[in-house]
Formats: C-alpha cells, structure tokens, sequence
C-alpha cells in the first residue's frame, strides 16, 4: 500500500486550443513526475510556466492531451480518486452568499460527511485556519486572505492523504504565510502528502523534501531538495562572541591550509521576514478580524 | 483515514446537497422580490371590471372570472418560465466564471450530479414561486367570485327567478371560480417552466456566459409556444394528403427535442380557464412528458459538461 506514489504524472502533455485553428498553446509538454506518499513536493517556476495546468490534471480538472496522472493509483479522470484529496486552487472564489461556517459545512458534505462529526471538525478548521472569529460572516466581505484561509479549510475538511495547495499562500500576510508552512509541517508529519507550488523560494526551501522546477511547460530539474542546493564542497561558520584574535587565528590558519579558500566574511542578518515577525508579534492575533 | 471509499456514479443525497445550496444561494439573491409585482397585480385585478357591452345575451358573469383565471395564469406563466430561465442562466455560468466549480468537482462528486443538483434546486424554488402564486390566484379568485356570485344572484331575482333557479345560476358560476381544473393548468404552467429550466441547463453547459443563456433559452420558450403551428407549416402543408417523407419526420423529430413542444401544456391551461373537464389521462401524460423532458435534457447537458475543461 505504501509503495503506492501519491502522485504519479506520466509524459503529461497539455495542448490548449487557441483562438484560430491550429494555433494551439502547449502548456504541459512531457512532464514525468512522481511524488511519494509523506512526501512535501513543490513545483516552483516562472509565471504561465503550466504549474498549475499540471496540478489541475493531478485533480482530472482537465484531460491531458496525452500522458495519465493517477493519485494513489487511481485515474485522476475517475470521480473516485477525489476521495483522497484536498484541493486549493489558486484564488479560490466561493459562493459570496455562505457564511465561512456554512462554506465548510458544503464542502464537507459533498465528501459525504454528516452530523456531529462534521459540526466538530468545521470547528477544527475553522480554529486551525484561523477564522474562528469570522465564521458567522459571509464571504461576500472577505479579503483576499481569508477566502485563501477558507479555500485551505475546505481542501482539508475530509482529513485527505494528499493536499495540492496551489500557492497556499498568495494573499496572505506574514504571520499567516508563517501558520500556513507550520499548518504544511504539521500535515507532513501526521504522514499527508502535500503537493503545493509557490513563488515563495524561502518557503519552498524551508519545508520541502522535493521540488521540481518548471519552465515553458517542461520539468527543467527535479529532486531532493538538499542534493539541489547543497554545496557540497563549501562550509560555513557562525559564531557568536568571538574574538578579534580568534578570528584572525582562523583566517591565518586558512591561508596556510593547501586549497582553502575564506569566501566571504559578514555579520549575519536575520530575514526580513523574521524582522517582521517579531515587529507585529503584538498585533498577530487580531490580524483578521 | 478513508481507505477506497467508492463513489457512486449518482447518488441523490448529493443531488439533494446541491440542490439544497442553490435554493440557498437564490433565496439570498433574493429572487422571490419578483413576486411582489404578481401580488399587486393580481389584488389590482380584483377590482377591474370587465367592461360588458351593453346587450340582452351578454351578460356573462363566468367572463368576468374567465378573464381574471386568464390573466392570473398568464402573468404566473410568463413570471414562472422567465424566472425559470434566469435563475439557470444566473447559477450555473457563475460557477464556471468564478471557478467556484473547481471546488465542487475536485471532491468526490460527479458531474452528473452537479448538473441534477442544480436543475432540482432551481425546480423546488420555482414550486415555491408558484405554491405562493397560487394561492395568491386562489384567495382573489375566491374573493372575486363571491362579489360576483352575490351580484348575480340579486340580478337574477330583480328578474324574478325562483330561488332554485337562482341558486342553480349560482352554482355554474361557482364552476368558474377556484377549482381543482384550474389547479390543472396551474400544473401545466408549472411543469413547463420546469423544462425551460432543463432547456437553460442545458444552454449553459456550452455558452458559459449569462446573457447567451437567457437570450438563447427565451427563443426557445418562444419557439417551444408555437412550434406545432411552425412544424405543421413546414412540413405537413406541403405534403398535403401524402404522408411525410422519413427524413422529413427525422427533422422535425430533431426539432421537437430541440425546441420543447408546449401544445398539450398550453391546451390543457386553456381548457382549465374555460373550466373545461380536464381527464385525469391527460394530467399523467403532462407529467409523464414533463419528466421525460427533464432526464433528456439533463442528460444531454452531461454529455456536454462530462468533457468540459473550464
Ligand atoms: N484554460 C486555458 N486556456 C488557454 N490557455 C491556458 C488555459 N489555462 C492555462 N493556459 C496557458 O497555459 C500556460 C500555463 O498556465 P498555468 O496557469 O499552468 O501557469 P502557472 O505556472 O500556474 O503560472 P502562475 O505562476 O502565473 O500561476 C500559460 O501560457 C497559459 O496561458
Ligand atoms: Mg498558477
């Protein structure tokens, strides 16, 4: 069971029909890839470069023109194989006249689920996307934010194996994009496959085991996330309180090492991102009510 | 965790969800409004008196009523099929321009079942529409028969008719007024709006744009109303004693689905106007076709929508 992959995208083409006949746009060409059960895979690349394209054919959203995507061994193009997953488009958009409660409720109902249960885990989701406050608003008042929280509640509500997160966090602020990576750590180790792409590198790298780079509709690179950017034949040191002859020990000891080199020597920055962080640490609890 | 949850190709309690949103989603867009304008209509018509010309055989209390039943029905059947058509036009191209259906169709639901979702919801709100219609029709009709009825009676016995005879006068009106014949052609107006609804799914399964839909699915309301006068003009003219040649009852086979044919919808309203009896073989045919109707015309939206990429 387990040595099923999640994702298995086989020599996927993708032709849309333009507006004159014959003039058609190769948004996929021959993408192969597969994405393990567990597993955390990214799909990162430039606008238009068919991420997504690829990602509604994992859904059976489109038909491939030729090549198969399956999930867990189903057809993606079989009604059944939507069982096992969640899905986020990118800029979700739902009906304007449900309350955020009443939206999950739908969704959950379509996957077939009733009563207590569902009553208590549109309260988990909601809690866990956190639009707790906001769950007797309708969505017609949303910003583009919320409707991404609430587009995540819905993908999970069934409690799928596999999540496809279609820039899971376009729209949202920091903090949120910080809940959203820890929401995508917490999926991964309760063992949820989760398929996203982004244009958040930093992200990426943060929690991803794989990625794989698009470009003009091909898979240009594929693979383990470290074997990608690791470099191996370069170390670095960070120290804290050091000494200036300490320093100098390790940089003369360098110089009469045969081969090394001192690339660079800075202080540390920490991220901007971090910055923020910790600037609006205050203020994170009311950032969306 | 759900291991292989098989899904079934149509099931109704996912019909019914769907369904149960969209009378949701037409409520809160607050589509019942257009019934304020029947109500005032069919109060203001109470007092509207039927100008009688002046004549020794004219007069003809059951005209008043008649008047009044034809009226009614045809503001219900125009209000009804018109609402039918945009409440469809106004739904199903929204869900493809939002995407919204994305996040339907990514969970376990087929497309068969979104498309009969949505038809039942749009079916159940226009029999609330007409439920409210028609008892606004029954309250004003009782009302006006009733002035009329006592009218009558006083007329009759200024002429100096017995009281037999006026009561027996008082009873064949009383025929015009609500009865069950005149629930019959609330019926048929009901069932037609509910093909048009069918029609309109089905036009929005390829045109994707609102203003299509509703101009595409009034022509063939239109069409639908004289298209018996149409087809016999087309083809069985010509062939004037002679029957009709195969291809010639191919096409207008092809057309009778195409455009819906209203003849015995229409002919049964009128015959519950005119209170006509009205056989109970006819009500079930009216039904039989309205839901023959309704599974051709889901059907073929399916084969339409089941390939569709948005
Ligand atoms: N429905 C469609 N009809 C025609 N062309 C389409 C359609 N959907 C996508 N395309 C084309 O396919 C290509 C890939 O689009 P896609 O949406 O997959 O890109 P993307 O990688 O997700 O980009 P972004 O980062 O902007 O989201 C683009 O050239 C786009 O114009
Ligand atoms: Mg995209």
């Amino acid at each position: 069971m387990s040595d099923v992959n999640a994702i298995e995208v086989h020599e996927l083409i993708k032709d849309f029909k333009g507006p004159f006949r014959g003039h058609s746009v190769r948004a996929v060409d021959q993408v192969s890839l597969q994405v393990k059960a567990g597993e955390v895979y990214g799909l990162i690349g430039p606008n238009g470069s068919g991420k997504s394209t690829t990602m509604k054919a994992v859904l059976g959203l489109i038909r491939p023109s030729s090549g198969s995507c399956s999930i867990f061994g189903r057809d993606a193009l079989k009604v059944d194989s939507r069982n096992d997953v969640g899905f986020l488009p990118e800029n979700p958009y739902f009906y304007k006249h449900l309350t955020a409660a009443e939206t999950v409720r739908f969704y959950g109902k379509l996957c077939g689920m009733r009563g207590q249960a569902l009553r208590q885990r549109i309260d988990e989701m909601l809690e866990l996307v956190g639009l707790s406050e906001a769950r007797n608003r309708p969505l017609r008042g949303f910003s583009k934010g919320m409707l991404q929280r609430i587009g995540l509640a819905q993908a999970l509500v069934h409690d799928p194996r596999l999540v496809v997160l279609d820039e899971p966090t376009a729209g949202v602020d920091p903090t949120g994009s910080r809940e959203i990576r820890d929401l995508i750590l917490n999926l991964k180790s309760r063992g949820i496959t989760v398929f996203l792409c982004s244009h958040l590198l930093e992200q990426v790298q943060e929690i991803c085991d794989r990625v794989g780079i698009m470009k003009s509709g091909t898979l240009v690179k594929e693979g383990r996330l470290e074997d990608l950017i690791s470099l191996r034949d370069r170390t670095e040191l960070i120290l804290e309180h050091a000494p200036e002859d300490l320093l100098t020990q390790i940089r003369n000891l360098v110089e009469v090492t045969h081969g090394a080199h001192l690339l660079s020597e800075a202080h540390p920055r920490t991220t901007l991102e971090d910055l923020y962080l910790d600037e609006t640490r205050d203020h994170s609890k009311s950032a969306h009510s | 965790m759900s291991s292989f949850p098989k899904t079934s190709f149509f099931s109704p309690s996912r019909v019914s969800i769907i369904a149960a949103s969209t009378v949701t989603q037409l409520v809160r867009m607050k589509v019942f409004l257009f019934l304020a304008p029947v109500a005032l209509l069919f109060v203001a018509l109470n007092f509207f008196e039927l100008p009688i010309y002046q004549g020794p055989d004219t007069l003809v209390p059951e005209q008043q009523l008649r008047t009044h039943k034809n009226l009614c029905l045809g503001t219900m059947m125009f209000f009804t099929s018109l609402f039918a058509i945009v409440s469809v036009a106004l739904i199903i191209p929204s869900d493809v321009e939002d995407r919204t259906l994305y996040t339907i169709l990514c969970k376990p639901v087929p497309r068969l079942d979104y498309l009969a979702g949505k038809l039942l919801g749009v079916i159940l709100v226009l029999l609330m529409a007409m439920l409210v219609m028609d008892f606004l029709l029954v309250v004003t009709l009782h009302h006006r028969t009733a002035s009329i009825s006592t009218d009558f009676g006083r007329y009759l016995s200024d002429l100096g008719f017995k009281e037999a005879e006026v009561a027996r006068g008082q009873a064949e009106l009383a025929k015009h007024g609500p009865t069950w014949v005149l629930q019959y052609g609330v019926m048929a107006h009901f069932f037609k709006a509910c093909i048009l609804a069918a029609v309109a799914l089905l036009i929005s399964t390829f045109s994707t744009s609102t203003l299509f839909t509703i101009a595409a699915g009034v022509m063939v309301w239109i069409i639908g109303a004289f298209q018996s006068i149409a087809r016999d003009g087309l083809f069985v003219d010509s062939f004037a004693g002679e029957t009709p040649s195969l291809a010639d009852k191919i096409l207008s086979t092809i057309i009778s689905l195409i455009f819906p044919d209203f003849q015995l919808f229409e002919s049964i309203a009128d015959a519950s106007v005119r209170a006509q009896e009205i056989l109970g073989d006819d009500i079930l045919k009216l039904g039989g076709l309205t839901l023959i109707y309704l599974a051709i015309y889901t059907v073929l939206s399916w084969f339409v929508f089941a390939d569709k990429e948005f």
